[in-house]
């Protein structure tokens, strides 16, 4: 029934999902009431409009910046001109050729672009798993650049939560295991309250116990986004989520990822070449040549499908 | 295809170097025990060819069987038989000489070598008959003069003009260091020490009279060595002498020295199987990963029309390929072990010679051979399971290898296998068999048990890795339980990866426990045994204690009664080759507790010269009772046929089967020293201030022997005993070693195959550390559940195999200290295996293992 929820949420919210929700980190309860729509209009550079909510809900004490009410949000993932070089000399790839952005928290963002487009390679520079060769990234406030590897692993150990094509679960462990694993490799304390509440938004409840292979695609997909939603991260970095689903499967993870964004304020950004996907967006990115050539906020499914004929 | 196998361990060097490492250090040991042992004994074929250089004819009195280094020789040859030589016609010159183990004692007047190579009194024979060269000063030409060979006196710090001290049978003597011999062209006999004095200060010391150990004979031109033989032969009376020519003694005298180092080659050689049993549980499990791992390629293969022959084929070619590869290596390596062997042995007192190294065609042919059939044999399993994968699995999304009927049947199997080898054991244990068969049943049984415990570890890997790895899970946190999970993911793959380690764990912790009973039973013994206070022995082994020692020993103030336990062997008819203690009855029953079966301490009084007594072990083997004859050949050939008058339990091992009175042994075994001398205080008397005062008394006249107390006695034996334990470790260490790189090289495998986990966890803030310390616990589970197994089976060997030596008074203790430290030290090569896998696994770049197919 709570899948059920889930999904008829997912699908028909086009209009609906733009309204922030005016709860701080609280619970989901009665998940998000469709109303009071306030068709966002959100631009891309500067810092959003005025959104009590957005700075209220501090996913971590002191990650997002502005934590004091009405203050505009800062954004809570900056990129400046970023450059990415692979190879040298003549067969030197440029897969990022001067990638600019901001990101507002509580923002949903979807990358796409064409194969070899730099899509990957901007959110693997914007998590902090690949070093720019030129440029700047500051993620919640910390510049990525002058970290070392310890501090990096530090830093998306607890500000960053990833969700990957594959799943990438550990097969040795369980669905609970797997969604507290982040929290028990940084040494911290389980929220019980919290991961429970994970489990049954995610629809994991009475699978808590199986394995990874004793799971389908769209539930191991679903472990993987509780486990990344666990540390309250400041940022979610989904590759592909829904590569690998089949399409019913894809429509609940989106829809997870879509109430995560609209229930906990979760900052979302996604990397898809698949236009359904990136429909449930709040904003696309379409990159070409390592380059941003389309940057705009969605309102409907047929936006995305345009903008992507458009870039072709 | 066999392109396809070249190719394969083209790609794979890292993996396949770490396979070939076991078949290197196996093969390895086997060339280089073929070298080192071809070496000395074309070292000791030189040096009894120089030592019959210019000898024509030999004559030897005639030596039944041999007797191991102490004790008896035979009937030296009376002054008159060389006068009968003399005589024969055809002899140019014949003349007497005495070579007999003696002692030299260096400045601190201890043996020159108190243990391993022999030293030797000489006396001077004839020019003509010399084998020595004297390359400093002359040869002795007063009865106060000595000669040493180079190597004892450079090694003793000797210089012309010193004072050196001998000693034969009697009390030592002093004599002047006159010259500085090379025997032939090399510096030593064999590694051997030689004192020469002029023959008649030889017979003295040695307390033969006139007589002498061989006569030399050179033939007048014109007569051929085999004729001048045969007119010898016939000179004299066939039972009582050899005649050989010169170069047939020196191939004589050569073969008795290779018999005896048979041992040592045997000895290697099955260190060198043990390492190649375990290299070859290496190779299994590395072929069954790689195999898992290549199953959607092997099915590509199939798929695009490869036979399943032609898959089989490029396994086995690649494991062929790998194990010739491997055996040249080891072969190669070989040159260089044989010297560290040696230098081993040298370390433990086993000074043996080698000059130049022998390289026999066998030698090579043998290493070759063995590697890639070892290699092939190990690799055959899965290379069949490789040729069993379906084509269409290289369609399905999870590669994984086929399961077929053999893997249910596995179990089975296992169990099937560990009770046979169980079998063999107890077979070569209680059976009927004997020696060296009896040694081989064992061996073999406990190699099939090893196989069979190998294949039922996985059920048991689960359970063990709890165990074991709890602890670090409470210490350690997610890495604790990942590396848990981890080590139970494939429960097969672990348990062969730690029974490698097993094999070797078990064998030390036998060693260890085998050891510890025996230093316990050495302690029970003198402490229930013993009714004496002190103990006189030789300091060096293979000297026995000069007779007149013991009245010496007697003479001294506080000690009470003395008693002498003298040791030889027999021929007896029906009933084997009993070892034979000489025993003083007046005294004896003084110092030793006897347990009679069938006797008393009155049997001691009516033993006499006609008289025997025997060990109720060897009386139950052979049904003899009181009453009957025993019918016994003595190493001099003198035939007896004593009266059993008694029968005593053999719990103090000091008594052999037969025990007879030292009288007869000193008439008809011609053993002249003591073995043991036994003795009590007077009451009061401090053992130990007794044990001083005697040693001091005695260090002037006999240098060469050496007075303790039990205590003393019992801590030397376990002294001596660690030492052996110690060359034990050394060579097990190999076949841990390679158990490590066993662990090693499934790690690797293992990291290959986990490389997406590990990029998943990196990318959600798992520190390098963090993967480190991951990799670096499993490795210590696996390593421990190998240890565990091996302890566990150590246990159960030693019980079992020390059964038989029960009733001679063994008893079992476990060490469980240093058991525990053998779980450690398992540990801490599970942390070293893992250094580099754990470095490896650390270094990911998270970006690529995630993108890693």
């Amino acid at each position: 029934m709570e899948r059920d929820r889930l999904q008829s949420h997912a699908r028909p919210a086009r209009g609906v999902r733009r309204d922030r929700p005016a709860r701080p980190s609280g619970p989901p309860a009665g998940a998000s009431e469709p109303g009071a729509s306030e068709p966002g209009v959100r631009d891309a550079a500067p810092a959003p409009a005025a959104d009590p909510a957005v700075a209220a809900r501090a996913p971590d004490p002191g990650v997002a910046a502005p934590a004091v009410d009405g203050a505009p949000a800062e954004p809570i993932l900056v990129a400046v001109d970023l450059h990415r070089r692979y190879g040298e000399g003549d067969v030197a790839v440029n897969a990022l050729d001067g990638v600019s952005l901001q990101l507002p928290a509580g923002a949903f963002t979807a990358i796409m672009g064409p194969s070899g487009s730099g899509k990957s390679t901007l959110m693997h520079v914007l998590a902090g798993l690949d070093t720019p060769t030129s440029g700047t990234v500051t993620l919640a406030g910390t510049e990525l650049a002058k970290l070392d590897d310890r501090r990096l692993t530090r830093l998306r150990r607890e500000k960053v939560g990833f969700i990957f094509q594959t799943f990438n679960l550990l097969p040795v462990l369980t669905a609970t295991e797997n969604i507290e694993l982040p929290l028990k490799i940084a040494g911290r304390p389980v929220d019980v309250a919290w991961r429970d509440q994970l489990i049954e938004t995610v629809g994991l409840s009475g699978r808590t116990d199986h394995h990874p292979a004793e799971l389908s695609g769209g539930e191991q997909q679903r472990v993987a986004v509780a486990r990344a939603l666990i540390t309250r991260p400041a940022v979610v970095f989904a590759d592909e989520p829904t590569g690998n689903l089949d399409s019913h499967s894809s429509a609940e993870v989106l829809a997870l990822l879509r109430r995560s964004v609209d229930e906990l304020g979760q900052t979302v950004v996604m990397v898809t070449h698949d236009a359904n996907a990136a429909a449930i967006a709040d904003r696309i990115l379409v990159l070409v040549d390592g380059r941003i050539a389309r940057d705009e906020t969605i309102a409907e499914p047929q936006q995305v499908h345009r903008l992507m004929r458009e870039v072709r | 295809m066999l392109a396809l196998s070249v190719r394969g361990i083209a790609e794979r060097k890292l993996r396949t170097a770490l396979t070939a490492f076991a078949v290197v250090l196996g093969i390895a040991l086997v060339s280089g025990t073929y070298l080192l042992t071809d070496t000395i004994n074309r070292s000791f074929d030189q040096v009894f060819q120089t030592a019959n250089e210019g000898v024509d004819v030999v004559v030897t009195p005639k030596r039944l069987f041999s007797i191991g280094q102490q004790g008896t020789t035979p009937q030296p040859l009376q002054s008159s038989t060389l006068t009968r030589v003399r005589a024969v016609p055809g002899v140019a010159e014949a003349a007497g000489t005495v070579f007999l183990p003696g002692q030299i004692f260096d400045k601190q007047g201890k043996p020159l070598t108190a243990t391993g190579a022999p030293m030797f009194i000489y006396g001077l024979t004839a020019p003509r008959f010399d084998p020595f060269v004297y390359v400093k000063g002359h040869r002795p030409g007063a009865s106060d003069q000595v000669v040493l060979d180079s190597f004892s006196a450079q090694r003793a710090g000797y210089r012309i003009g010193d004072t050196v001290r001998l000693a034969g049978k009697g009390a030592a003597a002093s004599f002047r260091l006159v010259g500085i011999a090379d025997f032939g062209q090399a510096s030593s006999l064999g590694g051997a020490s030689v004192a020469i004095v002029q023959t008649p200060v030889a017979q003295r010391l040695l307390q033969l009279g006139d007589s002498y150990t061989s006569i030399d004979v050179a033939a007048r031109p014109g007569v051929t060595p085999p004729q001048l033989a045969a007119r010898v032969r016939e000179a004299l009376p066939a039972t009582a002498y050899t005649v050989r020519t010169g170069s047939q003694q020196a191939r004589a005298d050569a073969n008795a020295i290779k018999d005896q180092l048979g041992f040592l080659r045997t000895f290697l050689f099955v260190f060198a199987a043990i390492a190649l049993f375990v290299g070859a549980f290496l190779i299994v499990n590395t072929f069954s990963i790689t195999v898992a791992q290549r199953t959607r390629e092997l099915a590509l293969l199939r798929m695009i029309g490869a036979s399943r022959r032609q898959v089989l084929q490029a396994v086995i070619g690649e494991a062929l390929v790998l194990g010739i590869l491997a055996s040249a290596v080891g072969l190669a390596a070989g040159f260089g072990l044989a010297p560290g062997l040696q230098a081993l042995f040298r370390a433990f007192g086993a000074d043996l010679p080698s000059s130049g190294t022998v390289i026999e065609a066998r030698t090579v042919i043998v290493s070759l051979l063995v590697g890639p059939l070892v290699t092939l044999a190990a690799a055959l399993g899965p290379a069949l399971r490789a040729s069993r994968v379906a084509p269409v699995s290289a369609l399905s999304q999870a590669a994984s290898p086929p399961s077929g009927r053999a893997a249910r049947r596995r179990t089975p199997l296992a169990g099937a296998l560990a009770a046979v080898g169980v079998a063999l054991m107890c077979l070569g244990l209680f059976g009927s068999t004997s020696g060296g068969s009896a040694a081989g049943l064992i061996g073999a049984g406990a190699a099939v048990v090893f196989i069979g415990v190998g294949l039922l570890a996985s059920h048991i890997v689960r359970p063990l890795a709890l165990v074991v790895g709890l602890p670090l899970q409470w210490l350690r946190g997610v890495s604790g339980r990942l590396a848990r999970e981890n080590a139970t993911r494939n429960p097969r793959r672990t348990a062969s990866t730690s029974a490698a380690l097993m094999i070797g764990v078990t064998l030390v912790a036998f060693v260890t426990i085998f050891a510890a009973g025996l230093k316990s039973s050495i302690a029970n013994a003198v402490g229930a045994g013993l009714k004496g206070d002190l103990i006189m022995q030789s300091a060096a082994i293979t000297q026995p204690v000069p007779a007149a020692a013991v009245g010496a020993l007697a003479q001294v103030q506080g000690v009470r009664t003395v008693s002498a336990i003298r040791f030889s062997k027999a021929i007896a008819a029906g009933a084997g080759r009993p070892d034979v203690t000489g025993v003083d009855p007046a005294t004896i029953g003084r110092v030793l507790k006897l347990e009679w079966v069938n006797g008393s301490a009155a049997t001691l009084r009516t033993l006499g010269a006609g008289g025997a007594l025997i060990a109720k072990g060897y009386a139950d083997e052979h049904h003899l009772k009181v009453g009957q004859r025993l019918s016994l050949t003595t190493p001099t050939g003198a035939r007896l046929r004593p009266l059993v008058r008694g029968i005593y339990e053999q719990k103090v091992s000091l008594l052999a089967a037969i025990t007879l009175t030292n009288a007869v042994l000193g008439r008809d075994f011609n053993v002249a020293g003591e073995a043991f001398v036994m003795a009590t205080t007077a009451p009061g008397a401090d053992a130990e201030a007794v044990r001083a005062r005697a040693e001091r008394q005695l260090a002037s006249g006999y240098p060469g022997v050496k007075v303790l107390t039990n205590q003393g006695f019992i801590d030397e034996q376990s002294s001596q005993i660690n030492q052996l334990l110690v060359l034990f470790y050394v060579l097990l260490a190999l076949t841990l070693l390679i158990a490590g790189f066993g662990i090693l090289n499934t790690l690797m495998l293992a990291i290959g195959e986990r490389t997406r986990e590990l990029g998943m966890l990196r990318a959600i803030g798992t520190s390098r550390r963090q993967v480190r310390q991951l990799v670096r616990y499993e490795s210590v589970i696996t390593a421990l559940i190998g240890a565990v197994l091996g302890v566990a089976l150590g246990v159960v060997f030693a019980v079992l195999v020390t059964i038989p030596l029960r009733s001679e008074g063994f008893t079992i203790s476990i060490p469980v200290v240093e058991l525990m430290i053998l779980l450690a030290v398992a540990a801490i090569f599970g942390v070293l295996a893992a250094i580099w896998p754990a470095r490896r696994a650390a270094r990911l770049d998270v970006l690529r293992a995630l993108a890693y197919e």
